[in-house]
């Protein structure tokens, strides 16, 4: 029975969330670096990729906000690795939602926050890249 | 698992006295407005509570309204300045810090053309007097500021408040539902023309609650169409919500020496969360006996309420992340202004069956809960250009 308050993967991915950056930025070899939101309106997150020959080899990220961003961020970070950056970029919120098992709609932007810091992420690397 | 229940500002359980109360008269279906022996049981019953809920606060019964509860009567108030002429007087001055129920009823008067003034409080959340002085005039139809704070359990002097408005001309309201049975209160001391209780906040059940009304205030009932409470709040009275309240009410009248024994509890774990997790901050001024609200930097609010719900400890935060529209809690933003710290807080409200191997548990697994949460953090704490 799940009596929790969102779905068991946001538990799951809030309780033990993977790929996260221990530690400051320096503790991870990284091209890419995404920073959205602010910590006024709640949620702020920043994703950390580290890329070759266009495919995302590793991911890290931290997040400031309630269980659902952190969950939001959690699982993108295990969507994403392994995919190119154009297959990384096409990753939709309502994806990253519906890997979450749903996001109540009053949590549906912490999905986009994170769609927001991965294309961050990717356009920080091609913009340098350039 | 243990369960540790620190969310005694939310609501507290139904004490075993009440819930007896209540078994005794369940079967006392009768209208207490009916005339026959059923009628008059439940009629009986209900005066009797009647007396209880009065003597609490020092009132004569005939001024408590029973209703539904806080709520209801915060929006009754309003409800009054709505419907009848003040003539001249057309504004009101409520505090910065008000519950919800009595915001909204403001400003639903604000449409209607009345000024709303929102007095502002200081870093602890006390009224600021003179500022309060500089909005009160003879346009001052009413003044409504809470007697304890929800979130940070500040206490106003509303007797000094009450004497400034009444200078003024103006009536007074105080929603005392959350200092009744934790703090005195009394309307002889208080001399307000309204006040707010609820049940539950007081072990007894929830949807009870009443009004005080001091005899010779102006009163127009919200709830119209019957003649019941002396017409001033129509619906057939609810004898089980009501015999429950007089109850808990009854009891209540020896809480306060219990809420000081629970003052001790509640200063331990501000004493030991502010010694052992750095970059907290505490919220209040500590005068509501069984209320800590504390900010921790770089965590979020939700986050730690869900994490200690993991482990057994139920609590709450008074940031709205919940509610979605990102704002956090209007209360901790007119002390601190600091949006971070206000997401970052939590709410602990003792009740009278904790104990300090409640204190101890809270602080075997908290401050690891803080620091994975801060770990995982984009805040870098102690740094504010961040
Ligand atoms: C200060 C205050 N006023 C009013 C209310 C509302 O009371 P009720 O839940 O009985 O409607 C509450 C409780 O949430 C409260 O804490």
């Amino acid at each position: 029975m799940n009596d929790w308050i969102y779905s068991d993967k946001v538990k799951q991915h809030f309780l033990e969330p993977k790929n996260w950056l221990m530690g400051e930025e320096n503790q991870f070899d990284f091209n890419a670096r995404g920073l959205v939101g602010n910590v006024v309106c709640g949620d702020q997150m920043l994703m950390l990729l580290k890329i070759e020959d266009d495919v995302i080899v590793d991911v890290r990220w931290k997040t400031y906000g309630c269980a659902s961003a952190i969950a939001s961020t959690s699982v993108l970070s295990e969507i994403v690795k392994g995919k190119t950056l154009d297959e990384a970029l096409a990753v939709s919120p309502e994806e990253i939602a519906e890997n979450l098992g749903g996001l109540p709609k009053h949590k549906f932007h912490c999905s986009v926050l994170g769609d927001q810091a991965l294309t961050k992420a990717i356009e920080d690397y091609r913009g340098d890249q350039k | 698992m243990r369960r540790i229940y620190l969310d005694n500002n939310a609501t507290t359980p139904l004490s075993e006295n009440a819930r007896r109360s209540m078994r005794a008269i369940i079967e006392l279906f009768g209208n207490a407005s009916s005339m026959h022996k059923d009628g008059r049981l439940a009629r009986q019953a209900i005066e009797k509570a009647r007396a209880n809920v009065a003597a609490l606060i020092g009132a004569e019964p005939s001024e408590i309204i029973f209703n539904s509860g806080g709520s209801e009567a915060n929006n009754t108030v309003f409800n009054i300045l709505a419907e009848r002429d003040f003539g001249n007087r057309n504004e009101i001055i409520v505090s910065a810090i008000e519950h919800p129920c009595v915001l909204a009823s403001a400003q639903k008067l604000e449409k209607k053309g009345w000024k709303v003034w929102h007095a502002p409080v200081d870093e602890k959340g006390k009224l600021r007097i003179s500022e309060f002085n500089k909005v009160l005039n003879e346009k001052t139809a009413l003044v409504s500021v809470m007697l304890a704070n929800n979130e940070i359990g500040t206490v106003q002097d509303i007797a000094k408040i009450t004497q400034l408005a009444q200078k003024a001309g103006a009536l007074m309201h105080t929603d005392a539902v959350q200092a009744v049975s934790k703090i005195a209160v009394d309307v002889k001391d208080l001399a307000v023309d309204y006040l707010t209780m609820s049940a539950h906040k007081i072990y007894g059940p929830k949807g009870a609650g009443a009004l005080f009304v001091r005899t010779g205030a102006p009163f127009l009932p919200l709830i119209v169409g019957g003649h019941q409470e002396n017409g001033r709040r129509a619906g057939t009275d609810s004898t089980l919500g009501v015999v429950g309240f007089g109850l808990a009410a009854k009891m209540a009248k020896n809480m306060i020496e219990k809420y000081q024994k629970i003052a001790k509890l509640r200063d331990e774990l501000q004493r030991q969360i502010l010694k052992k997790i750095p970059f907290t901050t505490v919220n209040g001024d500590g005068s509501l006996p069984n209320t800590l609200n504390v900010s921790f930097a770089g965590a979020e609010g939700e986050s730690i309420l869900l994490a200690l719900d993991e482990v057994g400890v139920e609590v709450s935060t008074g940031s709205a992340c919940a509610s979605g529209d990102g704002k956090p809690s209007h209360v901790l933003m007119a002390i601190k202004a600091d949006p971070e710290l206000a997401h970052g807080s939590i709410r602990f409200s003792f009740g009278l069956d904790n104990d300090m191997k409640d204190v101890n548990y809270v602080m075997r697994v908290l401050p690891e809960i803080v620091w994975k949460l801060r770990a995982i953090s984009t805040v870098k704490i102690g740094d504010k250009n961040e």
